[in-house]
């Protein structure tokens, strides 16, 4: 683990994580996530045994499968009254392209 | 008469005798909002049908029909969870006018049983913060001190149950975030065992840890609430096919044996001395009536919080994905798709929200994902393993749930680091998915309550619930409330 992140890096986070982040807080955002980077790098120091599992959940059960059956879904105009835009049936973004 | 004096178990015998309307129930707790709610700021919105929902459960009474276990209840629901026509907020700019659809499984559930829900709880955002500082309504107080915070995320949660706006509450743990306010509170906050509890139509923060659960004046309390909202739910694929015992019949049993580990990591630098003593002196009581104490070892607890932060905001930057301006509230005006989703996302989430999903977002990058998250998940098993081995010679795990009194306001807002760790006692339960409570053990010198943790084995809410329950019939803090 590399406990700094460089301007650029922090740029190209932003980027991937589809935050806008303006020039002038490039820094600042590098000295925070440095500071969090660093707390948790403490995690090299921790011995595990070569044969150690991850553990991604508390419930390590098989899949969930449930019968394949209809069901009422919820109105699409109710679903649609809470976005920014929509022609009625689908929802309205700008130009994926300019 | 003066509700405030009631647990809700209390008032719903009342409700049950007929000694007092579920109207008349609402109308006061409605009152008490109205006149506090201001200064507290503990409910970003107040439910409009209260009142014709107590109306209609009162005429059913009336008509000789048979009324579930809340019996007309007051319910306040933390803004994370959807209450069907009912703004959702989740404490963020980016909800700010979301109504939901369709309710939450948890507030379906409390509305069959007969609660009525008074409105949503102010959070941080996105139930990310210790504080609630971080809520985009404005901070919460706590009713014991206008200079201190409530704890969080749930800290609208904790406040209007201490602060008498609600008789219960629903909040939510993903690290601590029902205990930490409860201990800063002086109310019991139980986070029930990952999967007891159906998730379905709660916001999500980070999805392998976050779980609902009930904040109440005592035990007692939780386990009515317990026995209301746990069970399978066929729409949350991670809620648990488990049995479901009743949770208010085990309260009684006498601790006679009940083996109960001390946490001796939990006790080491960094516990406030008052704390600590107030800890120990309950820990005694516990020994008094009968509990065998002894000493427990996790080694790997001082690497929870480290752990936490690269699973948390890893989980997080997936789940937040949603929130584009294409779905709800608003959007930012951009001239192509990919700057409208930057720039909503830039206005609409907070700085903390923002940092963890930049965290999680490198965490997660090309080249980084072995030495962060799954070193982490690594991490996460051995903690896991300390407590397979601590259950072994034990039933139940204690010590305090914050290592401090609930802090002042802005006292940690310039130090993330700082505020993180507010939370170091309380995110292993979350990370190993074991149940945990905090109930009130103490007052501090300076007027602040002081909380004791106990955790318990997978789907062991009884154990927890009993021990408490029967801590509370030997003390009285949990019956003490701030000066108003």
């Amino acid at each position: 683990m590399s406990d700094s992140i460089d301007r650029a890096t922090v740029e190209q986070v932003a980027k991937l994580a589809r935050i806008h982040l303006p020039e002038s807080q490039l820094d600042e955002s590098s000295k925070q996530l440095g500071a969090i980077l660093e707390y948790v790098s403490q995690l090299d120091q921790v011995t595990l045994p070569d044969d150690v599992e991850p553990f991604f959940g508390a419930i390590e059960s098989v899949n969930a499968i449930r019968t394949d059956e209809q069901h009422p879904s919820v109105p699409r105009d109710e679903i649609l009254s809470n976005a920014p835009d929509s022609d009625g049936e689908f929802y309205k973004v700008p130009p994926v392209f300019k | 008469m003066d509700l405030t004096t009631f647990s809700a178990s209390q008032l719903v015998d009342q409700l049950q005798s007929g000694e007092i309307s579920a109207k008349a129930c609402t109308r006061f707790f409605l009152d008490q909002i109205e006149s506090s709610n201001q200064k507290l700021n503990a409910f970003t919105t107040v439910s409009q049908s209260a009142i014709e929902s107590a109306e209609k459960i009162d005429a059913r009474r009336a008509a000789g029909e048979s009324i579930g276990a809340l019996a007309g209840l007051p319910v306040a629901i933390k803004d994370v969870a959807c209450t069907k026509g009912l703004r959702t907020t989740a404490g963020s700019k980016m909800l700010e006018t979301f109504v939901p659809p369709y309710d939450a499984t948890i507030v379906e559930k409390i509305i069959a049983a007969d609660g009525v829900v008074i409105g949503k709880t102010n959070m941080d955002e996105f139930a990310m913060g210790s504080s609630n500082e971080n809520s985009y309504y404005g901070p919460c107080l706590n009713p014991w001190s206008d200079e201190h915070v409530p704890g969080g995320s749930s800290g609208g949660s904790a406040a209007c149950v201490a602060g008498n706006l609600a008789p219960i509450s629903i909040g939510s743990d993903t690290g601590g975030s029902i205990r930490q306010p409860a201990s800063f509170c002086g109310i019991t906050g139980l986070k029930p065992t990952y999967g007891r509890v159906s998730r379905f139509g709660l916001i999500a923060f980070a999805s392998s840890l976050d779980q609902l659960g009930p904040m109440t004046k005592t035990a007692e309390d939780a386990a009515l609430m317990m026995n209301v909202i746990s069970g399978h739910d066929g729409r949350d694929s991670t809620s648990a096919k488990q049995d479901v015992p009743d949770f208010q019949d085990a309260l009684d049993k006498p601790l006679t044996g009940l083996k109960i580990g001390v946490c001796k990591e939990h006790f080491d630098e960094g516990l406030d001395a008052e704390v600590e003593s107030t800890v120990r002196e309950a820990i005694s009581t516990l020994e008094g009536m009968g509990a065998v104490i002894s000493e427990v070892q996790f080694p790997h607890t001082s690497s929870a919080v480290a752990t936490y932060y690269v699973v948390a905001p890893c989980e997080a930057s997936s789940n937040l994905a949603r929130f584009d301006g294409v779905r709800y509230t608003t959007r930012a005006a951009a001239d192509d798709l990919e700057q409208m989703y930057a720039k909503t996302r830039a206005e609409c989430f907070g700085e903390e929200v923002k940092r963890r999903v930049m965290l999680g977002t490198y965490a997660l990058s090309s080249g980084y994902y072995d030495a962060y998250y799954l070193k982490a998940s690594k991490v996460r098993r051995m903690i896991k393993q300390d407590y397979d081995n601590a259950f072994e010679q034990v039933d139940l795990i204690i010590g305090p749930t914050t290592p401090s009194l609930a802090f002042k306001m802005g006292e940690h807002t310039q130090n993330q680091l700082a505020m993180y760790l507010a939370d170091i006692y309380t995110v292993s339960a979350n990370l190993a998915g074991i149940p945990a409570i905090s109930i009130p053990c103490g007052i501090s010198k300076s007027g602040l309550p002081i909380g004791l943790q106990l955790q318990a084995r997978s789907f062991d809410e009884a154990t927890l619930l009993n021990a408490a329950h029967q801590f509370q019939q030997q003390t009285d803090w949990h019956t003490r409330r701030p000066q108003s």
